[in-house]
């Protein structure tokens, strides 16, 4: 008994960081994205292949209302660029106390993510595959590094821009005092040309309320057995919206990498004019939602907006 | 030969001893105690707010951004030509703004305890100062006066340190004195009371696979403090993926317009 307190004690500590805690997201990037949602066609900055574009522009937004469907929580890949408040604790080892797990909770649709810490493998490639997908992580110095693996077919952003279920995503958590900074990685062989690399940002938050996503499908519209809300290719009339609305050139609104990179500056600055003034989304931010924001009868700071 | 003479190289033996016992005392330089190496070419990757940053947005477009009724009348009031012909057209690229460009930068070593960090957009040079180092004085300027710091893991925890033994860590900095400038393209302001504070950490992409395993990419997690402006702290990240050389470097200079 001595000899087991003894290595206990004499165990190296980790070099580990607390990330426990209530965790408000912050939208200071891509607001209106993020809540509001994409427009439909809006593929912007993101390396596409083609076989991703086609699917995508098949995408119907009344499938979301099939019964089987309303329930999909956000998969992985795009969990934590979605509204996400997130409610983190670890799960002590019985022995240690150390973590051998930490719990991520608080993404759309409770596909919450659990990293393991204690070293085990990741299942057989033939072991089912979940919206959350199977986590192991590792910490590099006050880094905390997870990698996902088994992830179903799911969506990158909320219009059918898809993923496969060949992707992996790898994360990057760093607490910088009262920030917590995530770095995700998404790699597709099927639907991404390269790596996705994007950061989101949380704020500690301790009076911050848990917010749980239960669901229960019910059936929002009749349909005849079968029936699948769908474009064909070709037909989808939307994919020209957000390229008129900005004034982007298509092929721009159509992603791709190249799209990402700064030498596209160049491409566009021949082609782009602005739009005279800003008509949609002009204002919002976490504490400025709502109907009233997007119209105009609030100020950006809230307030009310006077008649011209 | 005098007496003075007779003692001078005793002195000197003293003087050199008590400076080798300094040295071996004395911490080693911000240079030397790097806990990664930053130097090098990268290059922004746009994967978030690319209608904003990529193109010039439309006048009034302040989304995602926590701005204030005075930020709003004063963006509002955006005149590009008026900011070109008072020669104002780096209000856009001064440092709460210039990692947002895209934009390859150029990071080296000024000595062993300045870091300077170069941009090919707008051809700024931002300077970061480790230690006890004072800002001349003089008025504000685009980059403003940054003062950095090490943050490292706990020294002999496990995982503290790398394959190679080097300890891991970040960098933060703090910049103030800042002359006023754009938050975004079409004129969102940021005062003269502007805090930024950054945070600069880097990865390596073990996981990933063929030709981009192993990529080293940066993410600055950026905090703009204004209580002029902003209604809260502009908290943002940004992605930067390292380069093999500068052959893509392309400077250009400032402009108010694109």
């Amino acid at each position: 008994m001595l000899l087991s307190i003894g290595l206990s004690i004499g165990a190296p500590l980790m070099a580990e960081v607390d990330l426990s805690g209530e965790w408000q997201d912050k939208y200071f990037e891509d607001w209106p994205e993020r809540l509001p949602g994409p427009d439909i066609g809006d593929y912007i900055a993101l390396p596409l292949t083609a076989a991703a574009r086609t699917k995508a522009d098949s995408w119907e937004s009344s499938v979301q209302t099939l019964p089987e469907r309303q329930c999909i929580p956000h998969p992985n890949p795009y969990s934590l660029r979605g509204p996400a408040d997130l409610h983190i604790w670890p799960v002590p080892d019985p022995v240690t106390a150390r973590p051998m797990a930490w719990i991520m909770y608080g993404t759309f649709g409770r596909a919450t993510h659990t990293v393991w810490m204690d070293g085990r493998p990741h299942p057989s490639k033939y072991a089912p595959h979940t919206f959350e997908g199977f986590t192991t992580g590792v910490w590099e110095g006050d880094m905390l590094t997870t990698y996902t693996t088994h992830i179903k077919m799911g969506y990158l952003r909320r219009n059918g821009v898809p993923t496969s279920d060949e992707a992996t995503v790898t994360e990057h958590w760093v607490r910088h005092g009262d920030i917590l900074t995530v770095t995700t990685v998404v790699e597709d062989p099927i639907y991404l040309t390269e790596p996705l690399v994007r950061s989101s940002n949380w704020l500690l938050d301790p009076h911050l309320q848990r917010f749980s996503t239960p669901c229960e499908p019910v059936v929002e519209v009749p349909r005849k057995p079968g029936d699948v809300p769908h474009y064909l290719p070709g037909t989808n009339p939307f994919l020209n919206e957000v390229s008129k609305t900005y004034h982007l050139p298509l092929e721009a609104v159509r992603g791709g990498a190249e799209t990402m990179y700064p030498e596209y500056r160049k491409k566009l600055k021949e082609q782009y004019v602005p739009p005279a003034k800003c008509v949609r989304y002009c204002c919002g931010w976490i504490n400025l939602l709502g109907p009233d924001a997007v119209t105009g009868k609030l100020n950006c700071d809230g307030s009310e907006a006077k008649a011209p | 030969m005098n007496q003075a003479h007779a003692i001078k190289p005793r002195c000197l033996l003293a003087a050199c001893a008590a400076i080798s016992l300094a040295h071996a005392q004395s911490p080693p330089s911000p240079k030397a105690a790097a806990p990664m190496d930053l130097t090098g070419y990268w290059v922004s990757v746009v994967a978030e707010d690319w209608r904003w940053r990529m193109v010039t947005p439309a006048k009034g477009d302040y989304v995602s951004i926590p701005i204030n009724l005075a930020a709003e009348k004063f963006a509002d009031a955006w005149d590009p030509a008026k900011d070109e012909a008072a020669g104002e057209q780096c209000r856009s690229y001064g440092a709460p703004a210039s990692m947002r460009v895209p934009e390859r930068i150029h990071i080296t070593w000024q000595d062993d305890r300045t870091l300077k960090v170069e941009t090919d957009a707008g051809q700024q040079t931002r300077l970061f100062h480790f230690g006890d180092w004072k800002a001349p004085a003089g008025p504000p300027t685009w980059q403003g006066d940054s003062i950095a710091q090490w943050e490292t893991a706990r020294a002999g925890t496990a995982g503290a340190e790398n394959e190679a033994g080097h300890r891991f860590g970040d960098l933060k900095v703090v910049t103030t004195h800042l002359r006023p400038g754009y938050l975004r393209k079409n004129g969102v302001p940021y005062s003269a009371q502007t805090i930024l504070t950054e945070y600069w950490d880097i990865s390596t992409e073990r996981y990933l696979s063929g030709s981009h395993k192993n990529e080293q990419w940066l993410t600055i997690t950026t905090i703009v403090h204004d209580p002029m402006y902003l209604q809260q702290d502009w908290i943002t990240s940004l992605n930067f993926k390292k380069q093999p050389d500068g052959s893509k470097w392309d400077p250009e200079p400032c402009s108010s317009r694109w």
